[in-house]
């Protein structure tokens, strides 16, 4: 019915067209550009049988903090193609490359307290859980739930996983500040 | 820098560059200061001074000081450094270049400025330029990764593919056996896949294999790494293992199609045209028969058989493929299914099938042949499916009943009131279709899909104001206008101008059009970053792409349809000059001179003090409507000081203005029938005889028959032959190059136009758009056959049509023809006894036809609104009355409620 594949270029401009079709939380192009650019493997598209772009996913990878670990930027299907399990598969292929390519330890989210749907996507189909809530994240002022998936098990055993377990404190604190989605851009420089 | 002064003001001088590069901006111009107390005439700190405040939005003086700088001091390369950052930071990227050029005669081998240059060039695209830039950084310090890297892909993008693999191989080469260390593994990786790409490129593609498995263990992105195995596995015939990988590739994410293409490429078992032999249909049914007990969660190969399965075996797969979707209730089952239309038969057995299905459920609760009671929400949706069939028919009355048949089984879904908003579209009632669409919206106010769905609906409707209230509903900082711009909303910009087009305001379409192709401008802006990101990235594949893309950006359909807009809007303007200024001079003119003056300096009060409120607004978010930790923060925008459009239509030439855009269409859509029809109308405007002809020869090579390509024609060389005889050289030489050519097209050979015309309309005698233009052009040729002309349209007949070979009960003509008919006979012929009589006839075509005013419409009667708007806080929908409307969507909040008890 449709088909789940990495995102290419020329993508980009029908995600985009999707994302304000569907979501409150709109981007600039230069922000798509921004992942793609960066993180090739992670955006990926679902297409249907007519070439029309229904959903897709974009994320990224946290690569300043101590813990290596992806994000999910933006997660989108059509209305009018639920039911299909397409943001299932869209999730699942851009985890695995996270945990393939970039060999990140876990998923990251944000997701508005008011989205059961989506909440329940990430918290009963795709193994998320709670771990922080984000006051006023939205710009309505909206709270967010800062979700994570774990994607390795978390017992390392090794000094070095320890050590950065040590680091978890440091590293939420690190991670608000470097929250912004376009602070992360390119420097222009 | 900064050597003619004195130790203490030269540290100075450092602590300006630092805060440049530190962004403390303020600290710097301090710094600045002090040295200028003392020497006032310092070239590069006057430089520095300017471009410290170009940073803080003070662009006047920055341009002053850096301009005065640069004159005291013209043998400074900091100076010109400083020049080509200022005409950088506005996008003058020709004369930034220019700057750059005379900074490096001074100082030929500072590095920032050679990486500076190299960056416009990559933007500017001067890729002879670029190579040159590259190997220069890459002779004065080799020791930098990046400098190797971006040379090779200067190379590669001066099209010289081998040479940049050379390079990249010299690159390895410096390398330690070791490398990469585990931090810089996806980078290294990245990096071997581009050189493996390249000598892809370049056709070795025993070679590239060779690398690749050779560095296998290198590549992180192993995805990546079984897609340029695969791809060089079929390039050198080896389908075998070709099989192999796109299997293994498919175990990994069966819903990828284009791995079942490759894998039945592998199989021999693929054709383009989709003609399969029964010995080729037989394997496939047995592949996907397998690939099925292997992946029973993947839709696709379920999904695929219905493509290559014929009759029968058609009807028994799509059976089974639908039954247990309607069971699940998958809304866009229709739309899956939607391209089978297009194959011979398949639709009727479609339609056989649905209607069996229906029938068994309704009588017996089951599918047919099968026990097992179907919950009751199958009708619903089989009833939804088939309101989509019939739709897709253009039987709208049939379809209209099956989906009035689902809703009042089960009022509540949301779906159903949006697909019959789509329906009422297509039958021709847009009034109703945006209410119903409307009605939809109200019933999920958080859903924003259905929000756009239904302005969307509006915007059709002609109905802007009402469209812009329900957008803002999702745009949180209230002033929504600059937030869908901000976000570069442009299927609402592109909606909202043609419909202003459309009512005839040139002045806001025009200005709606136009933010369209700003965005444009600004993606490619948004490249300039990148071109030194990447190289330090290493996404150095998708960085090429980027570039290609970027170079092919006008060809977008956003873009061409915004060009397409802003041409129609200047030659609309052309043809009848701006109202709204004629208006102004009207109004002026009636003033004396002393209220004339006292109505401009009101004027200009008005503008100056909504400037000065823009520039007080607290910097407020306006970046991402997004997450407000995660979004982009601009500075606060000046207020519009033209939000009608009104200056746009201010030009003294609008043909010139409109040949911008011709342009860019005539160089990146050039197979588009609208480029060559827009070019033919400007130049026939214009007078320029030879471009218009070009136009009329591109529209033949597009498409020879069509009606629009035919007018073209006719009406260039009538109106050459109208012309007197050439006088000068000019013109006698335009008429040897139509002499020449004239007879080279196939349709006048040897014909009169009004024998052209005969035949053209004796070829196409059954089409009713053919015959239009033949009576128009007949007429054209001859006004005194006006009456014989319209009589060729009026004796038109509408046909039953053929579909998939079997005759159904739908008529041929299409209500789009039938309106520009309808104009055609209003305005060409300016005949309104003849506009009356088709337009009778035609409502009894359409029914549903608002334009025509059919017999259930809602511009006569309203039963389709009626019937869903039996809720009392809905009644209000009505389009005659939009402040009711506009009361709707405060009352929304309450049909909500009410539906959610």
């Amino acid at each position: 019915m449709v088909c789940i594949r990495q995102a290419t270029i020329d993508d980009l401009l029908a995600m985009q067209a999707c994302n304000l079709m569907c979501l409150p939380e709109n981007y600039q192009m230069k922000y798509y550009f921004y992942h793609i650019l960066s993180w090739p493997q992670l955006l990926y598209v679902a297409e249907d049988y007519n070439k029309k772009i229904v959903g897709y996913v974009l994320a990224k990878m946290e690569e300043e903090s101590s813990e290596c670990h992806g994000h999910i930027t933006s997660l989108a299907v059509l209305r009018t193609h639920r039911k299909l399990g397409l943001a299932t598969k869209l999730m699942t292929a851009a985890q695995r490359a996270m945990e393939e390519v970039f060999n990140a330890e876990y998923v990251s989210l944000h997701v508005r307290k008011s989205n059961r749907a989506a909440f329940n996507l990430y918290t009963e189909t795709l193994g998320y859980k709670i771990h922080d809530i984000e006051a006023k994240y939205y710009a309505d002022g909206e709270d967010a739930y800062d979700m994570r998936k774990q994607l390795k098990p978390k017992s390392g055993g090794d000094g070095k996983h320890q050590h950065q377990f040590q680091h978890q404190h440091q590293h939420q604190h690190q991670h608000q500040h470097s929250g912004g989605c376009c602070s992360h851009g390119p420097d222009s420089k | 820098m900064g050597t003619s002064l004195p130790s203490k003001e030269a540290n100075l001088f450092k602590l300006i560059v630092k805060s440049y590069e530190t962004k403390q901006y303020k600290k710097g111009l301090k710094a600045a200061d002090s040295i200028l107390k003392k020497f006032p005439d310092h070239g590069e700190t006057l430089s520095m001074k300017g471009l410290t405040l170009n940073c803080m939005d003070r662009k006047p003086e920055a341009y002053e000081l850096v301009r005065r700088g640069l004159k005291n001091d013209l043998k400074s390369h900091v100076c010109w450094h400083v020049y080509g950052l200022l005409y950088r930071s506005d996008r003058e990227y020709r004369e930034a270049i220019k700057c750059y050029r005379n900074a490096l005669r001074i100082d030929p081998d500072n590095i920032e400025i050679l990486r500076d240059l190299s960056l416009l060039q990559a933007q500017m695209r001067d890729l002879a330029g670029f190579v040159e830039t590259r190997q220069q950084l890459l002779t004065l310090k080799p020791n930098h990764r990046m400098n190797w890297i971006g040379f090779a892909v200067a190379h590669h993008l001066n099209s010289n593919a081998s040479k940049a693999v050379e390079i990249l191989e010299a690159y390895e080469g410096t390398l330690e056996d070791d490398y990469p260390p585990d931090n810089e593994r996806c980078e290294h990786g990245e990096m071997l896949l581009y050189k493996i790409s390249l000598l892809e490129e370049c056709g070795v593609f025993e070679r590239a294999l060779e690398e690749l498995q050779k560095k296998e263990a290198k590549v992180v992105d192993k995805l990546a790494y079984k897609e340029q195995l695969v791809s060089l596995r079929i390039k050198l015939g080896h389908l075998a293992d070709g099989e192999k990988i796109y299997r293994a590739l498919l175990a990994m994410n069966p819903d990828n199609y284009r791995y079942y293409e490759g894998l039945q490429k592998c199989l021999g078992l693929h054709r383009d045209d989709g003609e399969y032999t029964s010995d080729e249909v037989n394997h496939m049914c047995d592949l996907y028969k397998s690939l099925r007990e292997q992946y029973t969660w993947s839709s696709a190969v379920k999904r695929i058989p219905l493509d290559f399965l014929k009759g029968e075996k058609f009807c028994e797969e799509a059976e089974n493929y639908i039954k247990p979707l309607l069971t699940k209730g998958v809304p866009s089952l229709f739309s899956d299914l939607s391209p089978l239309y297009d194959h011979p038969g398949k639709a009727d057995i479609l339609e056989q099938l649905i209607l069996e299905l229906e029938n068994s459920i309704r009588t017996t609760g089951s599918f047919p042949g099968r026990d097992q009671k179907e919950p009751p929400s199958t009708l619903m949706w089989t009833l939804f499916l088939m309101a989509q069939h019939y739709d897709r028919r253009g039987q709208y009355d049939l379809a209209l009943a099956k989906i009035d048949d689902a809703i009042a089984h089960t009022p509540t879904v949301i779906d159903l009131y949006t697909v019959k908003g789509r329906i009422l579209k297509h039958a021709g009632d847009l009034v109703a279709a945006a209410a119903m669409a409307d009605e939809a919206r109200s019933m999920d106010l958080a859903d924003r899909f259905i929000n756009s769905e239904c302005v969307k609906r509006m915007l059709q409707a002609d109905q802007v104001t009402l469209a812009e209230k329900t957008a803002v509903l999702f745009t949180k900082d209230g002033d929504q206008h600059n937030n869908l711009h901000d976000m570069q909303c442009m299927w609402y910009e592109l909606a909202s101008a043609e419909s202003y087009f459309r009512q005839g305001d040139l002045g806001r379409a025009l200005k709606k059009f136009l933010a369209v192709e700003r965005h444009y401008l600004d993606m490619t802006e948004d490249q300039f970053d990148f071109h030194s990101y990447c190289l330090r990235k290493m996404t150095l594949r998708a960085y090429v792409e980027m570039l290609k893309f970027q170079d092919r950006l006008h060809s977008h359909s956003y873009f061409h349809r915004a060009a397409v807009g802003v041409i129609r809007c200047y030659m609309k303007l052309f043809d009848s000059p701006s109202k709204s200024s004629l208006e102004e001079d009207d109004e002026m003119s009636k003033m004396l001179p002393s209220q004339k003056k006292k109505f401009r300096q009101k004027q200009r009060k008005a503008e100056a003090r909504a400037k000065k409120e823009a520039e007080e607004k607290p910097e407020e978010e306006t970046g991402a409507t997004g997450s407000g930790k995660s979004g982009k923060r601009h500075h606060a925008k000046p207020v519009d000081l033209d939000p009608n459009g009104e200056k746009l239509l201010q030009v003294e030439d609008p043909l010139a203005k409109a040949t911008e855009y011709l342009k860019l269409l005539q160089k990146n859509s050039s197979n588009s029938v609208d480029t060559h029809l827009l070019s033919f109308e400007h130049n026939m405007r214009k007078q320029k005889i030879l471009l218009a002809f070009q136009a009329v020869k591109q529209l033949l090579r597009l498409n020879a028959d069509d009606p629009d390509a035919h007018r073209c024609l006719i009406r260039f060389f009538n109106k050459v032959d109208s012309f007197a005889t050439p006088e000068t050289e000019s013109e006698k030489l335009i008429w040897s190059v139509l002499e020449a050519e004239r007879p080279v097209i196939s349709i006048l050979h040897g014909k009169s136009l009004m024998e052209a015309n005969d035949s053209f309309l004796e070829q196409h005698k059954d089409s009713l758009m053919h015959r239009a233009a033949a009576a128009e052009m007949l007429y054209i040729l001859a006004p005194e056959k006006k009456s014989e002309a319209i009589k060729l349209i009026e004796e038109s007949s509408n046909n039953l049509v053929t579909s998939n070979g079997a005759l159904g009960p739908v008529r041929e003509w299409k209500l789009k023809d039938c309106v520009s008919v309808h104009n055609l006979l209003g305005t060409v012929f300016a005949d309104s006894d003849a506009a009356s009589r088709w337009r009778t006839r035609c409502a009894e075509y359409f029914p549903y036809s608002t334009y025509f005013g059919g017999a259930r419409s809602s511009a006569v009667s309203q039963p389709a609104i009626d019937k869903m708007c039996s809720a009392p806080e809905n009644g209000g929908i009505n389009h005659k009355a939009k402040i009711e409307v506009a009361n709707t969507l405060n009352g929304s909040s309450i049909a909500l409620e009410n539906l959610s008890i």
